[in-house]
């Protein structure tokens, strides 16, 4: 029973993460008709950023996963302008551009930073709590809040206000929105910053628990890409159902497959793989996604 | 699509092709070292011949001869598995800078002999692994090639062993009858593992019960077998034990796992560095209060910011600090550097990066420089025989007196075996509390060794992909294997 509902808090807090970096990614599809593949390594600059800041002395924890969000929203918006933009709703030269950032991300980072020993972060809150028999740590639980917090103001963006709206338009039908006087550039805009600042903050929150490489991208772009299309590909509710569909798979799978069978964290991998498929090739459109 | 978008198109996509070629080939994606190696040695000088018309009275002195021994180091510097390769090659250099400026070494035709360190990163690919075996013997010319060992010593080996190269390892698991010219001079890997968790039981009588978790791989796999034998040999209940994914990224369902079994003792086994301060993270996180158990601790100073100084006190594992008073007894009276010298050194010239293979690589430089001596030579055959016979030749191991062993495991005796340290952390600092006599532990436990290593595909033949009887008869191995067919 301890081990079940250990693993049930696992499973939260992973599906919080995984929630963070599918809505990003599912974000940009849903209103550029971009797949951006890169989006595991904006996760990775967002974690480089505090351990540059948070981890050397320069910033507290907080301000360094901002700054990580603002640095990384940069980046996110120079992709939309240089690359994304002329290719906006060519969904296969947008993730081929988006391949060749994975690879300029990756080998600024490693040549700047060098590879070879993770970088090491402290936790900003050390310790525990015993939440309903389990234990949480302090560094993970923060993850929640943050991550209620973000989706819960990026609810509130797309809702109730006016850009949030065109957004929402734009995801709706570029076309009549164009004819509404939208602005589809802007809109690009803004959509890909807040993008890229979810994913950098994914990554910021994350830094001191996972670890912290170039190459930390690609697990995590795997299982955005897992959650958004089982959720559905530009549905924000959707990530978010499947993000905790995932989080406790992961976790009561790595918790509990037989290990003589095979290794369960691999396992869990493959079963979430095996249940995109499945979700692919019954319900194309995903959970909550549109129908086309 | 209009011809202007196509351009356009066309235009963005072949720079951000060339972006994507053009920056790794400069940035020389491969990672090198942080720091450069020390100044290579002078260039041989040309003899001077006289002119023939011109006899002179007397044939002038000739200028004594320098030639450099090239040293291999065919290791990871970049990737997971770098904090076994690229703080040992620092190692090597600051050894290289003390046996340079020292004069090297002088053979009997009065050639100078001094050294020079090529390193290949194979960031633990087995076919960078061959790849670089090929350009340092062929092309570089080496006389010894370092390797961490492992998946990638399976690749390269038996390139090195056709050209009569001598290659020395970490991982002793890699010597199977085959590989003639393979020494494990330093390091047993996993074997020594049985001194830490003996000790643990016998000086931490309460505990009873034992869990190991490690990455599935050739460093793990061996890891887990050996302490899981040792933890059964000294009556410790093993109540859990998981290979897990080396992709692994999130370690707390794993640790909650260990937890929940109720193991006195948490063990993570050969783990990567990296993972062993994830997986201790984890343990802290988790709340978890009991003893904490490994084959290394590198960079312990980072665990203890991530954790606390009370949480990581009795941590048990292998390597020690070189400061320790223990290290500063002539343990091996033919070392190049004082173990404090060279402490110190390692600490000025790459702080922060202390691990457990800081030392070991140039401590089998010292084995390689007694075994030169003796052979008159850097000939890697000679230097081979010579390595052979410690105890004509003065070759110590770096914690005393060793012995060529492992015939009864491994099919060949080309382990060196010593008393191995058991270190505890005691606040905050490595501590060596004991030597332990792991070829004594091998006469009382051999059965539940090799068993365990059976059971997990460890043994020589398994790893050979061959069947035993086919295997003993090859090598003529029935003294020491043939009880296993009677079974």
């Amino acid at each position: 029973m301890e081990l079940a509902l250990q693993q049930a808090l696992n499973g939260a807090l992973l599906s919080v993460f995984y929630a963070v970096m599918a809505i990003g990614f599912t974000l940009i599809f849903g209103v550029m008709g971009i797949v951006n593949l890169a989006h595991g390594e904006l996760y990775m600059v967002g974690a480089y950023v505090v351990w540059l800041t948070y981890a050397q002395g320069i910033l507290p924890f907080p301000l360094a996963v901002l700054a990580g969000a603002g640095i990384v929203a940069g980046i996110g918006i120079g992709m939309e302008r240089a690359l994304f933009r002329p290719m906006r709703g060519n969904v296969l030269m947008g993730a081929i551009l988006s391949v060749g950032m994975i690879f300029i991300l990756q080998v600024f980072v490693a040549t700047t930073w060098h590879v070879g020993l993770m970088k090491n972060i402290p936790p900003a809150i050390k310790g525990s709590v015993e939440m309903f028999g389990a234990i949480a740590p302090w560094q993970r639980l923060v993850v929640i809040p943050s991550a209620v917090a973000l989706i819960g103001g990026l609810w509130w963006f797309l809702r109730r206000t006016k850009q949030g709206q065109a957004l929402r338009a734009v995801a709706q039908d570029p076309e009549a929105a164009t004819l509404q006087g939208i602005s589809i550039d802007r809109v690009g805009i803004i959509a890909m910053a807040i993008a890229a600042a979810l994913a950098g903050v994914a990554g910021g929150l994350m830094a001191p628990i996972m670890r912290v490489d170039p190459y930390m991208g690609h697990t995590a772009l795997i299982m955005a890409l897992m959650v958004t299309i089982v959720g559905g590909l530009g549905s924000i509710e959707g990530a978010l159902v499947a993000s905790f569909i995932y989080g406790f798979l992961v976790a009561f799978v790595t918790g509990y497959f037989p290990k003589e069978i095979a290794s369960p964290a691999t396992m869990a991998i493959i079963i979430g793989a095996l249940l995109m498929f499945i979700m692919l090739a019954v319900r194309p459109r995903g959970i909550l996604g549109r129908g086309t | 699509m209009k011809r202007k978008d196509l351009r356009k198109l066309i235009i963005v996509v072949s720079l951000v092709t060339a972006l994507a070629v053009v920056v790794p080939l400069m940035s020389g994606c491969l990672g090198a070292p942080a720091a450069a190696p020390p100044e290579a040695p002078p260039e041989v000088a040309p003899p001077v011949e006289a002119p023939p018309e011109v006899a002179p009275p007397e044939a002038p002195p000739e200028a004594p001869k320098t030639i450099t021994a090239k040293i291999g180091f065919l290791a990871p510097l970049t990737g997971p598995v770098a904090g076994w390769g690229l703080p040992g090659l620092y190692g090597d250099y600051i050894w290289v800078e003390h046996f340079n400026a020292e004069g090297g070494i002088t053979l009997s035709d009065g050639t100078q002999v001094l050294a020079e360190m090529v390193p290949y990163d194979n960031e633990y690919i087995t076919e960078k692994a061959l790849t670089g075996a090929k350009k340092l013997v062929l092309e570089d010319e080496v006389v010894l090639v370092q390797m961490l060992g492992g998946a990638t010593a399976a690749a390269a080996v038996p390139f090195m062993t056709d050209q009569m190269m001598i290659s020395t390892t970490l991982l002793p698991s890699d010597l199977t009858p085959s590989t003639l010219y393979h020494l494990a001079p330093i390091e047993v890997c996993p074997f020594y593992n049985v001194t830490g968790v003996e000790w643990l039981a016998l000086n931490k009588p309460e505990l009873k019960t034992f869990a190991q978790v490690a990455q599935d791989d050739e460093l793990g796999r061996p890891g887990m077998a050996a302490m899981n034998a040792s933890a059964e040999a000294a009556g410790l209940e093993v109540v859990y034990w998981e290979l897990f994914d080396p992709e692994t990224t999130d370690f707390a369902p794993i640790v909650s796992k260990m937890i929940a079994s109720g193991a006195d003792i948490l063990s993570w086994g050969i783990s990567y560095p990296d993972y062993v301060n994830l997986l201790t993270f984890e343990a802290y996180n988790q709340g978890y209060e009991g003893q904490l158990h490994s084959c290394t601790l590198d960079f312990y100073d980072a665990v203890i910011e991530k954790t606390s100084v009370e949480f990581m006190e009795g941590f048990i594992w292998q390597f020690p600090d070189f400061d320790d008073p223990a290290m500063q007894e002539p343990l091996n009276p033919y070392r190049l550097i004082e173990p404090a010298v060279f402490w110190d050194d390692y600490q000025a010239a790459y702080p922060g990066t202390w691990s457990a293979v800081s030392w070991e690589y140039q401590a089998q430089l010292d084995e390689w420089m007694m075994a030169v001596k003796a052979a008159d030579s850097i000939d890697p055959m000679k230097v081979f025989a010579a390595w052979k016979h410690p105890k004509e030749n003065n070759i110590y191991h770096a914690f005393g007196e060793g012995t060529w062993w492992g015939k009864p495991f491994w099919g060949i005796d080309n382990a060196f075996m010593a008393p191995w340290p058991v270190v505890e952390m005691q606040n905050g600092k490595a501590v060596i509390v004991e030597f332990r006599d792991q070829l004594d532990w091998w006469e009382r436990n051999k059965e539940t060794m090799v068993q365990w290593n059976m059971d997990l595909g460890e043994m020589w033949w398994q790893r050979m992909g061959i069947d035993i009887e086919s295997g003993i008869k090859m090598w003529g191995l029935e003294e020491e294997f043939g009880y296993l067919l009677e079974e």
